[in-house]
């Protein structure tokens, strides 16, 4: 999923790092201290998560988890995924230090519109409800992901149709998958933790 | 307060490090010098090699030298066009681009020696006094050289493998990293809302 150096222009880095550094900036700023551990271990189990390989045909996709990220911390995610992704850059070699900013949006911004998209859900009173929106959250956040993906390697020159149509199959399985953990997420985080989202829409 | 929550996040963290014998899906390209050609290798993490992919090979400029094409096995071979930096760039699909790159010093030898392998030098000393006599002809020392290259290969791709490992203590370090930096940002949250009071 991540996007690695050499594969994108040099235009599109420069826009990635500003778009990241503005949306680093403005997640930091709704970073709540209640949030903040909450946030470090969101951002360390979306780092170790890209190390759980699915084997699908020749090649093999890996778990990104964005969506809890985004449906627990909204903005904040932006900061919070920054650091994983700084940290496999660093450790892994994912992507790569040049890519970083580019990976930032595509992996933070789709986590931000799910937590739009889905916050009214999750805090529905319901549990199964609350459940089934966060399993949509999971699946959606790595549909969107997919399409930046594809997005961003068309601005560097691939065609968009072909690339987002493989990119976008090659991680159906991860967006069922990701969808059952982050509905299992979100029910256990209701049961044990209902502020975590109740708080955001109170704050909304 | 948050305690239960982290513990729970916890739980999918360890999960995660337990079911991990995964290795990372990303691009592993080589270059080296082969005799007066240059040689080079690209395939996956994952062990799989790229087979009859493009290799274009450029100049730092950008500049256009030529192009070759990987066999089965994901190899390629270039000859040097002259001393200075050759790039080799190869798209693999969507996202994954093996770039790698030979330096304009290891070229100048065998560019300047006519594109004949490396001749023992002229200088002497005791070892390489000798080297040039068991290997009398030129055709030996490349004979030689192809073989101690042909030994030597599958160790290197040990040691490319070897490199993308990704072993607890990284991913520990990773987790720790984080950790303390999100300890940061909460001092100085504490800090900002004590001065605020």
């Amino acid at each position: 999923m991540h996007i690695v150096d050499g594969a994108l222009s040099t235009e599109v880095i420069a826009g990635g790092v500003v778009l990241a550094a503005a949306g680093i900036g403005y997640g930091l700023k709704h970073l709540e201290m209640e949030k903040i551990p909450a946030a470090g271990v969101l951002s360390a189990t979306f780092f170790v998560a890209s190390l759980v390989h699915v084997p699908l045909g020749p090649s093999s996709v890996h778990l990104i988890l964005n969506g809890v990220a985004g449906l627990v911390l909204g903005w904040a995610a932006v900061p919070t995924l920054f650091v994983g992704l700084l940290l496999q850059a660093v450790f892994f070699g994912y992507g790569g230090l040049t890519a970083l900013g580019v990976n930032t949006v595509v992996i933070a911004l789709p986590a931000v519109l799910t937590f739009y998209v889905c916050r009214r859900g999750i805090a529905s009173s319901s549990l199964k409800a609350a459940t089934m929106w966060g399993a949509f959250g999971g699946a959606l956040a790595i549909a969107l992901t997919t399409a930046m993906v594809a997005l961003f390697l068309t601005l560097s020159g691939d065609e968009f149709i072909p690339v987002a149509k493989l990119v976008f199959v090659a991680h159906i399985p991860i967006m069922l998958i990701e969808g059952m953990l982050s509905g299992a997420a979100a029910l256990l985080m209701i049961r044990v933790k209902p502020e975590l989202f109740g708080t955001v829409s109170q704050g909304a | 307060m948050a305690i239960k929550t982290t513990l729970a996040l916890f739980v999918v963290t360890t999960f995660c490090l337990s079911a991990m014998p995964a290795i990372a899906h990303k691009v592993i390209s080589s270059v080296y010098l082969s005799g007066n050609v240059i040689e080079g290798e690209i395939g996956l993490s994952n062990g799989e090699m790229a087979v009859g992919k493009k290799v274009v090979v450029t100049d730092t400029s950008g500049q256009l030298l030529g192009q070759t094409v990987t066999d089965a096995e994901g190899f390629f071979v270039f000859k040097p066009q002259g001393p200075f930096v050759h790039v080799f760039t190869s798209n693999l699909g969507p996202g994954h681009v093996a770039k790698s790159e030979i330096s304009a010093e290891d070229l100048a030898e065998i560019v300047s020696s006519g594109g004949a392998p490396r001749p023992a030098m002229p200088t002497s000393s005791a070892a390489s006094g000798a080297a040039r006599q068991v290997l009398s002809t030129p055709q030996d020392t490349a004979a030689l050289a192809a073989m101690i290259r042909a030994e030597i290969r599958p160790l290197r791709r040990e040691l490319a493998a070897y490199k993308e490992k990704n072993d607890l203590q990284t991913i520990l370090g990773g987790i720790g990293y984080i950790l303390g930096l999100f300890g940061i940002g909460f001092y100085i949250a504490a800090v900002r809302k004590r001065a605020k009071e």
